[in-house]
């Protein structure tokens, strides 16, 4: 962890359900709960603008302090928005400890541009803006900074081409994260297209043969 | 020319009810920036069409655009001074259910300010409500 953990007010939920989590949003609150080391998941409020503030800065592990309770070390194990997704709605924490090795997503930060993107047409892609590692609790980057211009020599990059702090190992690394890409002219494809007035086909048609079998069916039962 | 399914299983379908919220389909997914609807309606295939050629035209060749809806529902419409009754009518066109939240396109590749303005240009072309988004806090 390249920032000092973060420490978060929190507190118990005594009544849970979807009343009572929309009381504590209102009160500026986030619902969150606490699972994880073989205990009972603990269902807690914490301080909104503290957890936002953190999770901005691209923290993964927090201090809970808990009121009238123990601080417990946390990893942020996933987030719930609301449906336009601007809003977090609710935080699962995972209890752990700082020697433990998890696995995590990684915000990946770009900057450089490779020579084959400054080709006029081709166009630069970054399929993820984040990637999963794995590593100590202790260790894990807060993000990991790429120079496209430097590692990005063909139209591919992959996981396994970033360089990383010591102790991190990438989870997936045939993972494609980046790609420059030739685009185009559309208008050919279009013409391919199938036309306003084209039907697609019915996959499930009823055979006429069959139709034809079953009348002649029904006829010879009268 | 409008986007419709290559094979369907039924050729015409029920109207349907479009309650709620987007629950899946709500978030950039592939792209920097998306466009993201705040209504509920049908949309065409031919206006999902006319998004698509407002922002290319615009981008040039730069950047990369994703539709994130298909119009797989097919729509009957009977013809005009037709009497009522004798079956449902033919299919008009074909339409992408969409709920609020929903992704409709996302750009990558380009800056932001170029990126807002290709989507703005799509906006003018759905018949929604939309707003420009980024990707989203990820742990």
């Amino acid at each position: 962890m390249s920032h000092k953990t973060p420490s978060i007010e929190a507190a118990l939920r005594e009544r849970i359900g979807t009343r009572y989590a929309r009381r504590v949003r209102q009160t500026g609150q986030l619902p969150a709960v606490i699972y994880g080391h073989g205990t009972a998941p603990t269902s807690v409020s914490v301080n909104e603008k503290q957890i936002v503030t953190a999770l901005k800065q691209n923290q993964h592990v927090v201090e809970l302090a808990i009121a009238g309770g123990a601080t417990e070390t946390c990893l942020v194990k996933e987030l719930q928005f609301g449906f336009l997704g601007d809003n977090l709605i609710h935080v699962d924490f995972t209890r752990v400890n700082l020697d433990e090795r998890v696995t995590v997503k990684v915000h990946l930060h770009w900057y450089g541009t490779p020579e084959l993107a400054k080709k006029p047409g081709h166009v630069l892609t970054h399929d993820q803006s984040e990637i999963e590692v794995t590593c100590k609790v202790s260790d894990i980057p807060s993000e990991l900074r790429v120079d496209l211009g430097k590692v990005m020599h063909s139209h591919n990059l992959h996981a396994s081409d970033i360089t990383l702090p010591a102790g991190v190992s990438i989870t997936h690394p045939k993972l494609i994260i980046a790609r420059v890409e030739e685009i185009f002219d559309a208008a050919p494809a279009e013409a391919a297209a199938p036309g306003t007035g084209a039907e697609p086909e019915v996959i499930k048609a009823k055979k006429p043969e069959d139709g034809a079998a079953a009348t002649d069916a029904k006829e010879a039962k009268k | 020319m409008a986007l419709m399914p290559k094979r369907v299983k039924w050729r015409k379908q029920q109207r349907g009810k479009m309650k709620g919220n987007a629950t899946r389909g709500n978030y950039v997914a592939f792209g920097d920036y998306g466009l993201q609807s705040l209504d509920t309606h049908w949309i065409s295939g031919r206006q999902i069409e006319a998004g698509r050629i407002a922002a290319q035209h615009f981008l040039r060749r730069q950047g990369k655009l994703y539709i994130r809806i298909f119009p797989a529902k097919p729509i009957s419409k009977k013809p005009l001074e037709t009497r009522m009754g004798t079956g449902k009518a033919d299919v008009d066109y074909w339409a992408a259910c969409v709920k609020p939240g929903t992704m409709l396109f996302e750009i990558s590749g380009v800056p932001e300010d170029l990126a807002k303005q290709a989507l703005a240009r799509v906006a003018h072309k759905m018949p929604v409500k939309c707003r420009l988004v980024g990707r989203r806090l990820a742990v």
